[in-house]
C-alpha cells in the first residue's frame, strides 16, 4: 500500500480505531483521577448526567447493538428476538459463576471468591467465551428453520422464538421436576469480575473485585470487550464472509447465482451476533445488574436494540456504537436528567414521569426515523441507498415497475455531487460524440488489443 | 447415456421423496394432534366440554383479530405489527366506556343498550386508528423496502404501548374491573360469555363475509391484493381500497376488544404483544390473505390453547404460548401458505 | 412428442459426457401451466450457442433451471458431465457456470472491485477465525483476490472505475462489470441473458468481438439469449429456436435464416431484415 510515511499512514488508516480508545481511556481518567480533584460545582453536573453506572450500561448496550447489528445491519435479517442472546448469556453467568441455587458442584477457577464459598465458580473471562459458544449455537438453532422467511415472516419467528425463550426461563424451577434456573425469582448474587488468570501478572489493581455497577475499572472492562467486538466485526466486513453478507443483504438471488452459499452465511451472521450478545449477557449479568431473572428480559429491550441499529445507521460500526450510547443513556438517565432539568426550570416535577415515557418516546422516534430519516445518524453510505430503492425480487412480485423507476430516479437524485461529476465524465460511453478527445484512445478489451 | 441417465433419475426421485417426505411429516403431525384431543376427551369428557366451550370462545376472538392481520396482508402484503397493541387500546377503551361512563356492574339484560354503545364506539376508535396509522405512516412508504413500513409498524405498536402504560390511561400494572356475570357455568365457563361472544363474532364474521364477496368494495380490495397497478389502471381508487381494508381491519380488532374486556374484565398494556402473535399464528395458519383461513385458523387455536391449559393431558397455561410458537414455527418451516393458502413461487 | 429438428441438429446434441452443459428433456410446470416442455439441448465445449425465440417462448425460465433458481418437473441438467439435481445455485456456480441477467442485477451499493470479489466467494478459502485474525495464508488470498479482480476489470475494459459504486456505472460499463463479475466465478459455460439489450451498434460490435476473445482465451463456452439478429447471427454457431415452450428448429445460422417454421413463428418482418443485413 503506497504511504506517505508508514507511520503517519498507519495513523490515517486506524483513527477511528484509535479515537476510540482515547476515549475509553479519557473516560477512565477523567472519573478515577479528574473529577473527584475537581470542585462540586462542576463535578456534581458531570456526575448526575454521566454517572459512571450509566457508562457502563451504554457499554454494555453497544456490545449488544454490535451484535445485532451484524445480523440487521450486515446480512439484512431482520431479528427481532435478540433478547433470547442477552437471556442465556445471563443464565450461563448465573450458572456458572453464581450462588448456588440448586445443586452445588464445587470447582473453582481464578474466580474472585473465597476458598470456602460453595457452588461453581469460573472467572468471568471464562465465561464469557463459554456464553459466547453457546449462544453460537443458539443463534445456529433459530436460524436454521428462518433460513427460507422472507423479511417480515423472519421478524415475526425471531420475536416468538424471543418470547419462548424468556417463557422457558420463567417456567426453569419446574421443568420435568427439575429446577433447572430457580424460574422467577432468578439467580441472584453473580460473582463480580475479578481479574482472573490476569491477577497472575503483577502490578494489576485489584479494584475489579469490588461490586456493584459503579466501579470505574469496569469502564476499561466493558471498554475492552466493546473495543473486541468492533475489532472483530470490522476485521470479518473486510473479508469474504462480509462481503457475502452485503451482497445477500441487497440482491440474494444474484449472490446466491454469484457462488455465495446462503445457508452458510446467513447461519454465520447469527452464529457471530449471538456470539457477541452472549458477551453482552455476561456482562450485564455479572458487572451491572449482578443477578439474572427473567423480568429483565422483554420484547421492549429486543426492539430498543433494534432501535439502535437503525438509529446509528445499520451496517456502520461506529454509528451504531454512538446510537446505543445515546439511546442507552436517554433509557438509563437521561430521561430522568431531562425531567429534573424541566423540573427546575419550570416547577413542576417530571423526574420520575418523564422516564415513564420512555416507550412512547422511543416508538416515536422509531417511527419518525423510518418515515424521515431510514438510513440514520451516520450511515453506511450504502444504507440510505438500500432502504430508498426497493429490492429486485419485492418490486417484481408487487408488479409495480413504474415505482421502482421512480424510487431509481429518486436515488440517483440524492446521490453524491462528486459522483455524478464522475457520472458526467462517463458519458463517453453512452455516445462517441460526449467522449473527450483523450479518453477515446484508453485501453479498451471490447477492442482487439492487436490492432 | 444410460448410466447417466439412470443417475439421474436417481436424484430426481430423491428429490421426490423429499417433498413426500416433508408432506407426510405435515400429516402425521396432524394426526398426532388429533390423537391428543381424542386422548384429552377419552380421559376426562366433562373437563374436555369445558375446554373447548372456552376454546370456541377464545378462538373466536382470536379469529376476529387474525382476520384484521390476514385482510390487510391481503392488500399490501405488510404485517401490521401493531394491530395486537390497537386491540389492547379497543379494550381500555371499552373499559372507560362501558365502566367509567356507562357505570356498568353486572352483565344482563341492562347491560345490552351499554355494550351496543361500547362496541360501536370501540369499532370506530379501531377504525379511525388504524385509518391515520395508515395514512400517516404506512402510505409513505408504500414504494420502501419491506423493511421500512415493518419497523414502523413496531415502532406504533411500542406507541400504543406507552400510552397505555400511563397512569391517566391504564398505568403499568394489571387492572382488574368489577364486572360480574350470571347465568349457567358448564364446568367453570360461563355460557353467557360464550354466547355473548358467538352473538357478536358470527355476524360481524358474515358481514365481512357478504362485503368482501358481494360488494364493489370487496371485489376492489380483491383486486388490489393481486396487483395494484392493474386495479389502478381499471379506475379502482387503490388509496381509498387500502385505507378502506386498514378501517375494517381496525373495527374488527375493536370489537374484539369489547369482547375481551367483558370476558377477561382486566386490562393490561402487555395485552396485545402476546395475543396478537397468537392471532398472527392463527392468520398463518389458516393461510395468510385467506380470509375463511383465518377463522378456521382462529378456531383452531383456541382450541389447542384451552386444551393444553384446561385439558388432563395439557402442558399447562405456564407453556401455552411456547405451544402455540412451536406451531408458528412448524408452519413456517414445512408449509408457510397454511392450510388454505397456496405455495407462490416467486418470479425472477 | 418429438421436436422439428434439421439432420445438422442431431450433430450439436450429444451425450451429456462430450458436452461441456447437458440439459436433458427439461419440462417445467408452474401449477397448470406448461413453460417448457421436452427440451433437450447441449452445448459443446468452447463454442458460442444462441437461444433465441419471441418473448414468452421459456427462454429465461430455461436458463434459471440451468443455473438452479428453479426446479424442472422433468429432466436432469449436466455439467461436464456431472449431474447437477438438487444442487443450489451456489453449487452450480462454483461448479463452473455463471450468468448474467435480462435486468443488470449488480450489487449496486458495493463498489466495482467488491462486486467481482463477491463472485470468488467460492474459490477463497479463508475462514472466520483467518478472517478475524488475519494469517498471512488470508493476507494473500485477498491480495491475490483483489489482484485478479483488477485483471478482470481491465480486461473487460473498466479499470479506471475501481473505486466506484457500481450503480453510479454508466449501463454500458455496469454491463462489461456483469460481464467481468461472472468471469470471476472462472466458469466452463458463461449464460448471457440478452447482454447487448440497450447497446448501440458500436458497442453491439465491441461485444461480439468480446465474446469471441472470451471464449477463446478464457477457454469457455458461452449461451446467450438474445434479441439483435445481427448479433445472433454472426456470433452463434449453433442457433437454437424455442417457441411456446417448445423448440421448434436448432442449427446453424443459414438453416434458421432459411427456416419457415421459424420465420413464421419469429422473425417475421425482421427475418427478411436480417436477410437483407448478411447480403450487405
Amino acid at each position: 500500500m503506497p504511504a506517505t510515511s508508514g507511520f503517519r499512514a498507519w495513523l490515517a488508516d486506524h483513527k477511528w480505531p484509535l479515537g476510540y480508545v482515547a476515549i475509553i481511556v479519557c473516560l477512565f481518567l477523567l472519573y478515577q483521577a479528574i473529577l473527584p480533584n475537581l470542585i462540586d460545582e462542576v463535578s456534581t453536573p458531570v456526575t448526575a448526567w454521566l454517572p459512571v453506572a450509566t457508562i457502563n450500561e451504554c457499554l454494555m448496550w453497544a456490545i449488544m447493538a454490535l451484535g445485532l447489528n451484524v445480523v440487521v445491519g450486515y446480512a439484512g435479517l431482520l431479528d427481532l428476538g435478540y433478547v433470547a442472546f442477552w437471556a442465556l448469556g445471563g443464565y450461563t453467568a448465573g450458572w456458572l459463576m453464581a450462588a448456588p441455587f440448586n445443586w452445588t458442584w464445587d470447582f473453582q477457577l481464578f474466580a474472585p471468591v473465597a476458598e470456602s464459598y460453595p457452588g461453581t465458580h469460573i472467572t468471568f473471562w471464562l465465561v464469557i467465551l463459554i456464553a459466547g459458544c453457546l449462544c453460537a449455537l443458539l443463534g445456529v438453532a433459530i436460524g436454521a428453520p428462518t433460513l427460507r422467511l422472507r423479511g417480515d415472516y423472519l421478524a415475526l419467528v425471531t420475536l416468538g422464538f424471543g418470547e419462548v425463550i424468556t417463557q422457558f426461563f420463567r417456567n426453569s424451577n419446574d421443568i420435568d421436576g427439575y429446577n433447572v434456573a430457580n424460574g422467577d425469582a432468578g439467580i441472584p448474587i453473580i460473582d463480580p469480575i475479578g481479574l482472573g488468570p490476569f491477577g497472575l501478572i503483577a502490578g494489576v489493581p485489584e479494584s475489579l473485585t469490588n461490586s456493584g455497577s459503579d466501579n470505574i475499572y469496569k469502564i476499561l472492562v466493558l471498554g475492552a470487550l466493546l473495543g473486541l467486538c468492533l475489532f472483530v466485526s470490522l476485521r470479518i466486513r473486510g473479508g469474504r464472509l462480509g462481503r457475502a453478507w452485503l451482497a445477500i443483504r441487497e440482491d440474494q438471488l444474484a449472490a446466491t447465482t454469484m457462488g455465495v452459499p446462503l445457508v452458510r452465511s446467513k447461519l454465520l451472521a447469527y452464529a457471530v451476533g449471538a456470539f457477541f450478545g452472549g458477551i453482552g449477557g455476561v456482562a450485564n449479568a455479572a458487572g451491572i445488574t449482578g443477578a439474572v431473572s427473567p423480568s429483565g428480559f422483554d420484547f421492549g429491550k429486543s426492539v430498543l436494540v433494534l432501535l439502535m441499529v437503525v438509529l446509528g445507521g445499520m451496517g456502520n460500526v461506529w454509528g451504531v456504537t454512538i446510537g446505543a450510547f445515546l439511546l442507552a443513556w436517554l433509557n438509563s438517565n437521561g430521561l430522568r436528567q431531562i425531567g429534573v432539568t424541566i423540573g427546575a426550570a419550570s416547577g413542576k416535577n417530571l423526574e420520575a414521569a418523564l422516564p415513564r415515557y420512555n416507550f412512547l418516546i422511543l416508538g416515536l422516534l422509531l417511527v419518525f426515523m423510518m418515515l424521515f430519516r431510514r438510513e440514520g445518524l451516520l450511515p453506511e453510505k450504502r444504507t440510505k441507498a438500500l432502504l430508498t430503492t426497493p429490492s429486485r425480487i419485492e418490486m417484481e412480485s408487487v408488479g409495480a415497475h413504474i415505482a421502482e423507476a421512480e424510487a431509481k430516479n429518486r436515488a440517483i437524485a440524492e446521490s453524491n455531487p462528486n459522483v455524478d461529476a464522475e457520472i458526467a465524465g462517463s458519458a463517453g460511453a453512452v455516445s462517441p460524440d460526449l467522449e473527450p478527445p483523450a479518453a477515446a484512445e484508453s485501453t479498451n478489451a471490447l477492442k482487439d488489443p492487436d490492432q | 447415456m444410460t448410466a447417466l441417465a439412470v443417475r439421474g433419475s436417481r436424484r430426481q426421485s430423491a428429490i421426490r421423496l423429499r417433498r413426500v417426505v416433508e408432506r407426510s411429516l405435515g400429516l402425521a403431525l396432524l394426526a398426532l394432534a388429533v390423537i391428543w384431543l381424542v386422548w384429552n376427551l377419552v380421559a376426562d369428557p366433562t373437563r374436555f366440554t369445558g375446554s373447548v366451550l372456552i376454546g370456541l370462545q377464545n378462538g373466536l376472538l382470536y379469529a376476529l383479530v387474525a382476520l384484521g392481520y390476514t385482510m390487510v396482508y391481503g392488500v399490501i402484503e405488510l404485517i401490521n405489527f401493531a394491530h395486537g397493541d390497537l386491540f389492547m387500546l379497543a379494550t381500555i377503551v371499552a373499559a372507560a366506556i362501558m365502566v367509567s361512563v356507562l357505570s356498568v356492574k353486572l352483565v344482563g339484560a341492562g347491560a345490552i343498550l351499554p355494550l351496543l354503545v361500547a362496541l360501536v364506539g370501540c369499532m370506530a376508535f379501531g377504525a379511525a386508528v388504524n385509518v391515520s396509522a395508515e395514512f400517516f405512516a404506512y402510505r409513505r412508504l408504500r414504494s420502501a423496502p419491506r423493511l421500512a413500513p415493518l419497523m414502523t409498524a413496531v415502532g406504533l405498536s411500542f406507541v400504543f404501548r406507552g400510552i397505555a402504560q400511563q397512569d391517566y390511561v391504564n398505568g403499568s400494572a394489571q387492572k382488574n374491573w368489577p364486572i360480574e356475570w350470571g347465568g349457567p357455568i358448564v364446568e367453570g365457563v360461563y355460557l353467557y360469555k360464550l354466547l355473548l361472544v358467538g352473538a357478536v363474532t358470527v355476524p360481524l364474521l358474515l358481514g365481512m363475509t357478504y362485503i368482501v364477496t358481494r360488494m364493489k368494495m370487496g371485489k376492489a380490495m380483491r383486486a388490489v391484493a393481486q396487483d395494484q397497478d392493474a386495479a389502478r389502471l381499471v379506475g379502482i381508487n387503490v388509496n381509498g381500497t387500502i385505507s378502506f381494508t386498514f378501517a375494517l381491519g381496525g373495527a374488527l380488532a375493536g370489537a374484539a376488544g369489547v369482547l375481551y374486556f367483558l370476558v377477561q374484565a382486566q386490562t393490561y398494556y402487555d395485552t396485545g404483544t402476546q395475543f396478537g402473535l397468537i392471532a398472527f399464528t392463527a392468520a398463518v395458519l389458516g393461510g395468510i390473505g385467506n380470509l375463511t383461513g383465518a377463522v378456521v385458523g382462529g378456531l383452531a387455536i383456541g382450541l389447542i390453547q384451552s386444551i393444553n391449559e384446561g385439558g388432563t393431558h395439557g402442558l399447562g397455561s405456564n407453556w401455552s404460548q411456547s405451544v402455540v410458537f412451536l406451531i408458528l414455527i412448524v408452519l413456517m418451516v414445512l408449509r408457510p401458505e397454511g392450510i388454505f393458502g397456496r405455495a407462490s413461487t416467486e418470479k425472477v | 412428442m418429438s421436436q422439428p429438428v434439421t439432420d445438422a441438429s442431431r450433430a450439436g446434441v450429444h451425450e451429456a459426457s462430450e458436452n461441456v452443459l447437458y440439459a436433458d428433456h427439461i419440462t417445467i410446470r408452474f401449477g397448470g401451466l406448461v413453460a417448457v416442455s421436452d427440451v433437450s439441448f447441449g452445448i459443446p465445449p468452447k463454442s458460442i450457442v444462441s437461444l433465441i425465440g419471441p418473448n414468452g417462448a421459456g427462454k429465461t425460465t430455461f436458463f434459471n433451471v440451468l443455473t438452479g433458481l428453479y426446479q424442472a418437473s422433468v429432466g436432469t441438467v449436466y455439467l461436464g458431465g456431472r449431474d447437477l439435481t438438487g444442487l443450489k445455485p451456489d453449487r452450480r456456480a462454483a461448479l463452473g457456470m455463471a450468468r448474467t441477467f435480462q435486468n443488470i442485477r449488480l450489487f449496486n451499493l458495493m463498489t466495482v472491485e467488491e462486486n467481482i470479489m463477491v463472485a470468488m466467494h467460492a474459490h477463497l478459502r479463508s475462514g472466520v477465525f483467518s478472517t478475524v485474525l488475519r494469517l498471512p495464508r488470508q493476507r494473500r488470498e485477498e491480495r491475490a483476490a483483489a489482484d485478479a479482480a483488477r485483471e478482470l476489470l481491465h480486461y473487460v475494459g473498466i479499470e479506471k472505475r475501481q473505486g466506484e459504486l457500481a450503480r453510479n456505472l454508466s449501463y454500458g460499463d455496469q454491463r462489461r462489470l456483469e460481464v467481468a463479475r461472472a468471469l470471476a466465478l472462472r466458469p466452463k459455460v458463461l449464460l448471457l441473458d440478452e447482454p447487448t439489450a440497450g447497446m448501440n451498434p458500436r458497442e453491439s460490435a465491441e461485444f461480439k468481438e468480446f465474446v469471441h476473445r472470451v471464449r477463446d482465451e478464457k477457454r469457455l463456452s458461452a449461451l446467450l439469449i438474445e434479441h439483435d439478429m445481427s448479433v445472433i447471427m454472426t456470433i452463434s454457431e449453433r442457433i437454437t429456436v424455442m417457441d411456446h415452450g417448445h423448440v421448434i428448429a436448432e442449427g446453424a445460422p443459414e438453416e434458421i435464416r432459411n427456416n419457415q417454421t421459424v420465420i413464421e413463428a419469429y422473425l417475421g418482418k425482421a427475418g427478411r431484415g436480417a436477410r437483407r443485413t448478411s447480403q450487405s
